[in-house]
C-alpha cells in the first residue's frame, strides 16, 4: 500500500499512482495539519504532486530517491505558485 | 465475448488493412511523409487497444514494429523491402492471432515464439545507431530557431544568461520542451513526471502552477493543472521519441547562445499578471468552457429575443454569473440592469471566444518554430461539439446478416404483394365484383410502387465498390512477383463501380485464379521480355466498368499471350477434341479451350497454379453467379480476361413456363425467343429433333422428356418451342405453354434437394406457387444423357 494515512500524518511509500491520488486529495482536505513523509516515495504521480502543490502540508521527511529529491521538493517546500524558479544551476 | 473486445476485433479488421495498404505504397513512394505517419498511427492505434486486453505478445510485437516506424518516421531510417518484408510479416501474424482470438478469446500458445523472432528482426535496424542521432542533430543544427518562444520566460533569466555564455563559449545548443498536459491526461494513464524523469541530460525543470488554484472544495484531483518546461541536453530525436504519444502536448525547440541572448534583451520575461490569465485560462477544463460559452450564447440570444425583466432577467444574471465563473472570470451580476447583463455577456464571449486553443497565446501563435526541430506543429484543434456543424456523412456499421434478412423480409413482402393480383382475380371471378377488384387493384400498384423502392433501396445498401475485390491484389501481385522474380506492376481501374456484395464476395476467387494464372503463365521474365522487345516491367490490369445490369472484370496482361496451336495440340493430346476439330478449330475457338476441364498447358506445375482445375474452375464459379468468361489473347502481345456478372444476385428475372401440367422458371437472360412452330415444321436430324430456324438448324430438346415427366402434347396442336442460349449454343425447349416473366429471390436448393443439380435455386411465386427454376446447362447435359 504506498498510502499509510494517520490522522495529520501521511507516509507515501513507493510508487504513488494515479489510483491513490483520489484517496491523498480526501485526505489532504480534511486533514488539519497535514504532514506528509516522502521519504520512502519513488514516484509521484503527477496528480497526487498536484494535490500536494495546493494543499502544501508540510513535508516532514524528504525523500530518498534523486529526481524527487532535487527536482520535486523544491516545489513542495517553497510553497509559493512561483516554486519553479528554484533548482539545480548548471 | 466481452463487447469491448468485439470491438477491438472489428476495429482491427480496419486497422490491418491500411497499415498493408500503407506498407505496401510506401514501398513505392517512400518519402512520403503523411504515409508514414498513417502507417505509424494506425500501428499505434494497434498497440494502444491491444492493451486493454491480456495479450503481451501482441501489444510486444506491435510495439517493435511501431518503434521501427517511428524511426523512419523520425527520418531516422530509410524504409527498404527487407523491413517491409518484416513489417508485412508481423502484421500477417498479428492476422492470424487475431483470428485465433476470434473462436479462442486467447492468442495461439505459439505466439510467444512466433513473436520473438519477429521482435528481433523488427528492432535490427534500430539497435544502437548514434550515427543516426548525429544526423538528426546535424539536420536540426541547420534549423536552429532564431527567436525563442514566448513561454522562455518561465526559466530565470540569470540561469539562462549563465546557459547562454556557456553556450557562447562552447558553440553548442540546448534543447527546451514545453510540455502542457492535457487537462484530462490523467484518464489516459499519462504521468507527465513520469515522462519528464525519462528527460535524458534534464538540465532544468520548470513547473508552472496555475497562479489560483480552486479552492479545496472545488478541485478536482483528476484535472491536470500543471505544465512544465524542461531544457535539456538531449537530442531532438530522443525527446521527440519521448514525447511520441503526446506530440501535440509538447513543443520543442533547439537554441543557441544567440537566440536566448536575443529573448533576454529582447522580450523582457513576462510579468507575474499576465502569466496569471495565461496560466488560469489555459487550465480551465475545456469541456466547462464549452458549456460555458453555450450558456452565454443563450443568454445573448434571449436579450436580443425578449426583453428580460425582474425574475426572468434576474435568472438569466444568475446563469450568466456562473458560466463566468466557469470561465475563470467572475463577475457579479445579481443585481444588474439588462444593458450590465448584456454588456457582460458580450466582454465574456469576446473573451472567451475563439475556443479553449485560443486562449493559449503561449502555446500557438507567436512561435515561428522550424519544422524540424519541433515534434508536431501546433495545430488548431477544434472541440469535436462545435457548433461548426458536421463534417462527412454518419456512418452506420451494420451486421451483414441483418441487411441480407431484410432483403429477405423484402422479397417476401414482393411475394405477399402479389397475391393482391390473384385477389384482385378471384374478387371479379368468383364474388363478381368489379369495383371491389379495381379498389384491391389500386392498391396493389401503390403497395407496388413502395416495395419497389424499398427493394432498391436496400439493394443499394448491399453495393460495395470493386475497390473490395481488388483490395488483396497489391499484396498478392508483389509478393508473387517477387517469389517469380518477374516485375510487375499491377493498374487497377473502375474501383468505385459497384455491384452487389454477393458479387464482389463471389468473384475474389475467380479473380485470384486469373490473376495468378496471368503473373505465372502469362507474364515472361524480365530477360525473355527484353528480348521480345518488351519493356522489362510487365502490366498487369485489373479493370471494372458497369454495364447495364452488368459489371464487367477484365483482367488483362501484356504477357506473352496464349498460343492457340498449341492449345489445340494440348487438347488433343489430351483427348478433349477429335482430330477433326484439331483441324478446324479457329484460334478463338481454341483460346477458349483452356475453360474446358482438365486442360492445363504449364509444362511445369508450379506452387501457384497450373494445377490443372484453374480455368474451368473460375468458368464454372462465374456461370454459377451468372455471369460468363470469356478470353482474348494475341500470341506475344497478351491476355485479356473477361468476367461478366450481374449487378445483382439477389434478384433474379426467370422467364415462367410450363412442362407437363408444371411451372418451371427459366432465367431471362438465356431466353432467346418464344416461337411457336406448326408440327409439320419440325424436322427430324439423326434422332434429334430440329426446327429451322432463318437458315439456321436448332435442336429442340423435350423438356417433359429431359425431366422425366409424363407429357403428351397434342401431335396436331403448334409446338411452343422456347430457343435459349447456352455457352454460345442455341437450344430450342419444347414446353407445353408460355406464362410470363418474373422477379423472384431466388433460394440455393438446400437440404434433401441439394443433390439437384438441374436446379439452380427454388422461388416463391405470388399466388403461393413454388417455383423451380431451371439450371439450363445441367438440363442440357441431362437431356444428353436420356437421349
Amino acid at each position: 500500500m504506498p498510502l499509510e494515512l494517520h490522522d495529520d500524518s501521511a507516509t507515501l511509500v513507493g510508487v504513488v499512482t494515479v489510483d491513490e491520488v483520489e484517496q491523498l486529495a480526501g485526505w489532504l482536505r480534511a486533514a488539519k495539519k497535514p504532514r506528509v513523509s516522502l521519504r520512502r516515495c519513488n514516484h509521484l504521480h503527477t496528480g497526487a504532486l498536484q494535490a500536494l502543490l495546493l494543499f502544501k502540508p508540510k513535508i516532514s521527511a524528504a525523500p530518498t530517491d534523486a529526481f524527487l529529491a532535487a527536482r520535486v521538493l523544491p516545489l513542495l517546500n517553497g510553497g509559493s505558485g512561483n516554486a519553479s524558479h528554484k533548482g539545480n544551476d548548471p | 465475448m466481452n463487447p469491448l473486445l468485439a470491438q477491438f476485433l472489428a476495429e482491427s479488421n480496419d486497422l490491418l488493412a491500411s497499415v498493408d495498404e500503407g506498407l505496401l505504397q510506401l514501398e513505392r513512394d517512400p518519402g512520403d511523409p503523411e504515409l508514414v505517419n498513417e502507417v505509424f498511427r494506425a500501428a499505434h492505434t494497434f498497440k494502444g487497444s491491444s492493451g486493454l486486453f491480456d495479450f503481451p505478445e501482441l501489444t510486444r510485437l506491435t510495439h517493435a514494429a511501431e518503434d521501427l516506424l517511428d524511426a523512419v518516421r523520425g527520418g531516422r531510417l530509410g524504409l527498404d523491402s527487407g523491413m517491409t518484408d518484416d513489417l508485412l510479416a508481423a502484421f500477417d501474424l498479428i492476422r492470424g492471432w487475431l483470428a485465433h482470438v476470434t473462436t479462442h478469446e486467447r492468442l495461439p500458445s505459439s505466439a510467444g515464439n512466433d513473436a520473438a523472432g519477429l521482435i528481433t528482426k523488427l528492432r535490427a535496424p534500430l539497435g544502437g545507431e548514434p550515427v543516426a542521432h548525429t544526423q538528426a542533430t546535424v539536420a536540426a543544427g541547420v534549423t536552429v530557431i532564431d527567436a525563442a518562444p514566448e513561454w522562455m520566460a518561465w526559466f530565470d533569466a540569470e540561469w539562462l544568461t549563465e546557459t547562454a555564455a556557456w553556450l557562447e563559449t562552447t558553440a553548442s545548443t540546448m534543447r527546451f520542451v514545453r510540455y502542457t498536459p492535457d487537462s484530462d491526461c490523467f484518464f489516459r494513464a499519462e504521468d507527465p513526471i513520469h515522462l519528464i524523469r525519462q528527460v535524458p541530460g534534464l538540465d532544468k525543470l520548470g513547473v508552472v502552477q496555475p497562479e489560483q488554484w480552486p479552492i479545496p472544495e472545488e478541485y478536482d484531483e483528476y484535472v491536470c493543472l500543471l505544465s512544465f518546461v524542461v531544457a535539456t541536453r538531449a537530442a531532438v530525436g530522443e525527446l521527440e521519441y519521448l514525447f511520441r504519444y503526446v506530440p501535440d502536448q509538447v513543443q520543442i525547440v533547439e537554441l543557441d547562445a544567440g537566440a536566448i541572448t536575443r529573448h533576454l534583451s529582447g522580450e523582457p520575461p513576462l510579468k507575474t499578471e499576465e502569466r496569471v490569465v495565461v496560466a488560469v485560462t489555459e487550465v480551465v477544463d475545456s469541456e466547462l468552457a464549452a458549456d460555458a460559452r453555450a450558456v452565454l450564447h443563450a443568454a445573448e440570444r434571449i436579450l436580443e429575443l425578449a426583453p428580460a425583466e425582474g425574475a426572468h432577467l434576474r435568472s438569466v444574471a444568475r446563469s450568466v454569473s456562473a458560466a463566468a465563473r466557469a470561465l475563470g472570470v467572475p463577475e457579479d451580476l445579481a443585481d444588474a440592469g439588462r444593458e450590465a447583463v448584456g454588456a457582460a455577456v458580450a466582454r465574456l464571449l469576446a473573451e472567451a471566444a475563439p475556443a479553449p486553443v485560443g486562449a493559449l497565446p503561449a502555446a500557438g501563435s507567436p512561435i515561428t518554430p522550424a519544422p524540424a526541430a519541433v515534434a508536431a506543429p501546433p495545430e488548431p484543434t477544434g472541440r469535436a461539439d462545435d457548433p461548426g456543424g458536421q463534417v462527412g456523412t454518419k456512418v452506420l456499421k451494420v451486421d451483414q446478416e441483418k441487411v441480407d434478412r431484410l432483403m429477405e423480409l423484402v422479397g417476401e413482402l414482393n411475394v405477399a404483394k402479389n397475391g393482391l393480383t390473384f385477389l384482385a382475380d378471384s374478387a371479379e371471378e368468383e364474388f363478381g365484383s368489379r369495383v371491389l377488384s379495381r379498389r384491391i387493384k389500386d392498391q396493389y400498384a401503390g403497395l407496388h410502387r413502395i416495395a419497389e423502392e424499398l427493394q432498391s433501396a436496400v439493394m443499394d445498401v448491399r453495393m460495395l465498390p470493386l475497390s473490395v475485390a481488388f483490395g488483396r491484389f497489391p499484396r498478392l501481385v508483389r509478393d508473387l512477383s517477387r517469389r517469380l522474380e518477374k516485375t510487375i506492376e499491377l493498374v487497377t481501374e473502375g474501383e468505385d463501380t459497384m455491384a452487389d456484395k454477393d458479387v464482389i464476395e463471389a468473384l475474389g476467387d475467380p479473380l485470384v485464379h486469373l490473376v495468378r494464372n496471368s503473373l505465372d503463365h502469362g507474364i515472361e521474365p524480365p530477360g525473355e521480355r527484353v528480348a521480345a522487345g518488351k519493356p522489362p516491367a510487365a502490366k498487369l490490369t485489373l479493370a471494372a466498368v458497369a454495364d447495364g445490369d452488368a459489371v464487367i472484370v477484365e483482367v488483362s496482361d501484356d504477357g506473352r499471350g496464349v498460343d492457340p496451336v498449341r492449345v489445340k495440340r494440348k487438347a488433343y493430346e489430351k483427348g478433349l477434341i477429335t482430330e477433326e476439330e484439331l483441324e478446324s478449330l479457329s484460334d478463338t475457338e481454341a483460346v477458349d479451350l483452356v475453360f474446358r476441364p482438365g486442360f492445363s498447358t504449364a509444362d511445369q506445375v508450379s506452387d501457384l497454379s497450373g494445377r490443372g482445375v484453374g480455368m474451368d474452375a473460375v468458368r464454372a464459379s462465374v456461370e454459377k453467379l451468372g455471369g460468363s468468361v470469356t478470353m482474348r489473347s494475341k500470341l506475344g502481345q497478351g491476355t485479356v480476361t473477361r468476367l461478366r456478372l450481374p449487378l445483382s444476385m439477389a434478384v433474379t428475372q426467370v422467364m415462367v413456363v410450363s412442362v407437363a401440367g408444371q411451372r418451371f422458371g427459366i432465367p431471362v437472360d438465356l431466353v432467346v425467343e418464344t416461337v411457336r412452330v406448326p408440327a409439320a415444321e419440325m424436322g427430324r436430324v439423326l434422332h434429334q429433333d430440329v426446327v429451322v430456324m432463318r437458315g439456321e438448324v436448332v435442336p429442340v430438346l423435350d423438356l417433359a422428356r429431359a425431366l422425366d415427366m409424363p407429357w403428351t402434347g397434342d401431335p396436331a396442336e403448334d409446338r411452343r418451342i422456347l430457343v435459349v442460349s447456352v455457352n454460345g449454343q442455341r437450344v430450342g425447349l419444347l414446353v407445353e405453354q408460355f406464362h410470363r416473366e418474373v422477379d423472384v429471390i431466388l433460394k440455393p436448393m438446400e437440404g434433401l434437394l441439394a443433390y439437384a443439380d438441374e436446379f439452380s435455386g427454388t422461388a416463391l411465386l405470388g399466388d403461393g406457387l413454388v417455383l423451380l427454376v431451371l439450371n439450363m446447362k445441367e438440363v442440357l447435359g441431362l437431356a444428353a444423357r436420356v437421349a
